[in-house]
């Protein structure tokens, strides 16, 4: 029997390939619970502005339920509000309301003039992200691995200007859209640097907004690869890139785009991709966040993670950010399953 | 007036206009449309509304995607832009319409899909309320109230948002119980729209305005039988 890793080792060595006593359960993008947060009386609405508060949610997930990794930021306002954006923190709602972005900073990218600060580590929310990470490197860094997620390029243009537009845009003009694609690449490889530097074990690019639901295979080769290969290359590894939705078309392309690992939700047909890609790209993901995590049954948790791994992922990881009233039960069942079934 | 052969030929070309995205060709048989004696009423819905149906199945199938689909929107715009006046000026009125409150609810601020159903309603020739996007649930209450609309159309893009669309059809329904509810979005399907309590549910562009005919037309047997 092969010597039991703690978390942290368990996934650096998968992320480096290398051999480990299981697969390891956790995620690059925001896993926190309402159960983790209960249990240290947080509020939703105060953790996303708040170094202190936001490291101790995102540790939670772990205290609480073993999962192997710890993840910040939660929101996808903070590269847009560092650009300029005001963001809706919906501080009038005790229920789980994510920030959103208030308004674009134009509605069409022909009047769109991005001004990226000198400075992104003293930019918007950008320094309590890194602040976030030195805390957790700090509090849990020697029991797991800390992740930080930036937003794919495509992603945060559509937060920044009207996404329908850009996607007209996209199609009719492309070069207008790589032109500003070239400013936000530099945006997310600086951010990922100033998470990195400040600790951060892998970062996530989160590519959620060019899925096959949204895009064509054939504009995602021309409009968003480029961006995306560029970025991967620049950000040291171990790096994830993980985009949502239907992916199934795009799932040979995500692979060349040269990241650790590819992360994709409960829509892509995991099996058939295994098959795409070969046996040494590693996939990620496949749990349901949703129906599975928060309306399902343990029983039926147990089953998922059972399938995803028979199906070939290299680590159990909720298929997108985990919804936070995923239940105490559910998260137990997702951790004791990859027990049972990801020895290898 | 146009024989039934050229009727026939305007709305197929409208249709194709509306699919291949060309406004130009949309404006051109438009006008053709109204200088040729094609009901008006007949083109919108029987060639604008015809594509876009068509392009619909097309982003089921895969062959379009949102880029291609907004598009089509656009060239449909176009066209109604063109015979729209001419349909008032007819004096023509729709076989079923009604009044519907639309928005995204809030915590969500995608609205790509909330406005290609307008977009459906505006052609069926509904008075459409747009509340846009991000819009606190208090705010379909009281647009509602407001405007008396048979129909609220809520949509919620995130799994994240669409925890409110509950409390909202609640507080609806104890303001006006005959108000019907309708749900769309990414994460929305059938089961959820009914776990809900909502009314119907709207699948795509395509059916959202079947669906809320369907409603209206309970909406005013009920009507009639208690009178």
């Amino acid at each position: 029997m092969k010597a039991e890793l703690n978390s942290r080792e368990r996934v650096l060595r998968l992320f480096r390939k290398e051999e480990i006593d299981r697969l390891p359960v956790f995620s690059g993008l925001g896993n926190i619970t309402v159960t983790g947060l209960n249990k240290c009386g947080l509020r939703f609405v105060d953790i996303h502005a708040d170094a202190r508060k936001m490291a101790q949610a995102a540790a939670t997930t772990f205290q609480v339920f073993g999962f192997e990794c710890a993840v910040v930021p939660f929101d996808f306002g903070v590269e847009p509000e560092a650009l300029g954006c005001e963001v809706n923190f919906y501080p009038q709602r005790d229920d789980v309301v994510y920030p959103t972005i208030k308004q674009h900073l134009a509605e069409h990218i022909e009047d769109l003039k991005v001004e990226v600060p000198a400075d992104l580590a003293r930019a918007g929310r950008i320094p309590v992200v890194a602040e976030a990470i030195r805390l957790l490197k700090k509090e849990v860094g020697k029991d797991i691995a800390v992740g930080a997620v930036i937003l794919g390029p495509y992603t945060l243009a559509g937060q920044i200007t009207n996404p329908g537009n850009m996607a007209k845009l996209a199609y009719k003009k492309p070069a207008l859209v790589h032109k500003l694609l070239d400013i936000l690449d530099e945006v997310e490889i600086e951010t990922a640097r100033i998470y990195r530097e400040a600790g951060a074990d892998y970062i996530t690019i989160h590519e959620m907004a060019a899925g096959g639901d949204i895009l064509s295979p054939s504009m995602f080769r021309t409009v968003v690869r480029p961006h995306l290969e560029r970025i991967i290359a620049a950000v040291p590894s171990p790096r994830v890139l993980h985009i949502c939705g239907d992916t199934d078309g795009i799932t040979e392309q995500m692979a060349i785009c040269g990241a650790d690992a590819i992360s994709v939700e409960q829509k892509n047909h995991l099996a058939e991709s295994r098959k795409k890609v070969g046996p040494d790209v590693h996939i990620y993901g496949n749990i349901d966040t949703y129906s599975l995590m928060v309306k399902g049954k343990p029983e039926d948790v147990d089953s998922a993670v059972k399938q995803a791994i028979a199906d070939g992922v290299n680590a159990v990881w909720p298929g997108c950010d985990l919804w936070p009233t995923a239940t105490k039960e559910n998260m137990e069942a997702l951790v004791a399953a990859t027990r049972k079934y990801g020895k290898l | 007036m146009a024989t039934e052969e050229r009727t026939k030929e305007i709305l197929k070309g409208l249709q194709d206009a509306v699919i291949n995205f060309d406004e130009d060709k949309v404006r051109e048989l438009c006008h053709a449309a109204i200088n040729e004696g094609v009901d008006p009423y007949v083109a919108t819905m029987d060639g604008l509304a015809a594509g876009m149906l068509e392009v619909g199945e097309m982003y089921n199938k895969k062959e379009y995607f949102v880029p291609e689909m907004l598009m089509c929107a656009d060239a449909l715009y176009a066209g109604l832009d063109i015979l729209k006046p001419a349909i008032v000026a007819s004096g023509r009125k729709a076989k079923v319409s009604g009044t519907v409150v639309i928005g995204v609810v809030e915590g969500d601020v995608h609205d790509i899909g909330k406005n290609l159903i307008k977009m459906m309603f505006d052609v069926a020739g509904w008075n459409v309320y747009d509340l846009g996007k991000d819009v606190p649930l208090e705010k379909f209450v009281e647009e509602q109230l407001k405007t008396g609309s048979d129909i609220v159309a809520m949509s919620a893009m995130m799994t994240t948002s669409m925890l409110g669309m509950p409390k909202a059809i609640e507080m609806i329904r104890a303001k006006n119980p005959k108000c019907r509810i309708m749900l769309g979005g990414a994460p929305i399907n059938l089961d959820v729209a009914k776990k809900y309590g909502a009314d119907g549910y709207a699948e795509s562009a395509g059916t959202a305005v079947d669906e809320a005919m369907k409603l209206i037309e309970m909406l005013r047997k009920e009507e009639a039988a208690a009178e």
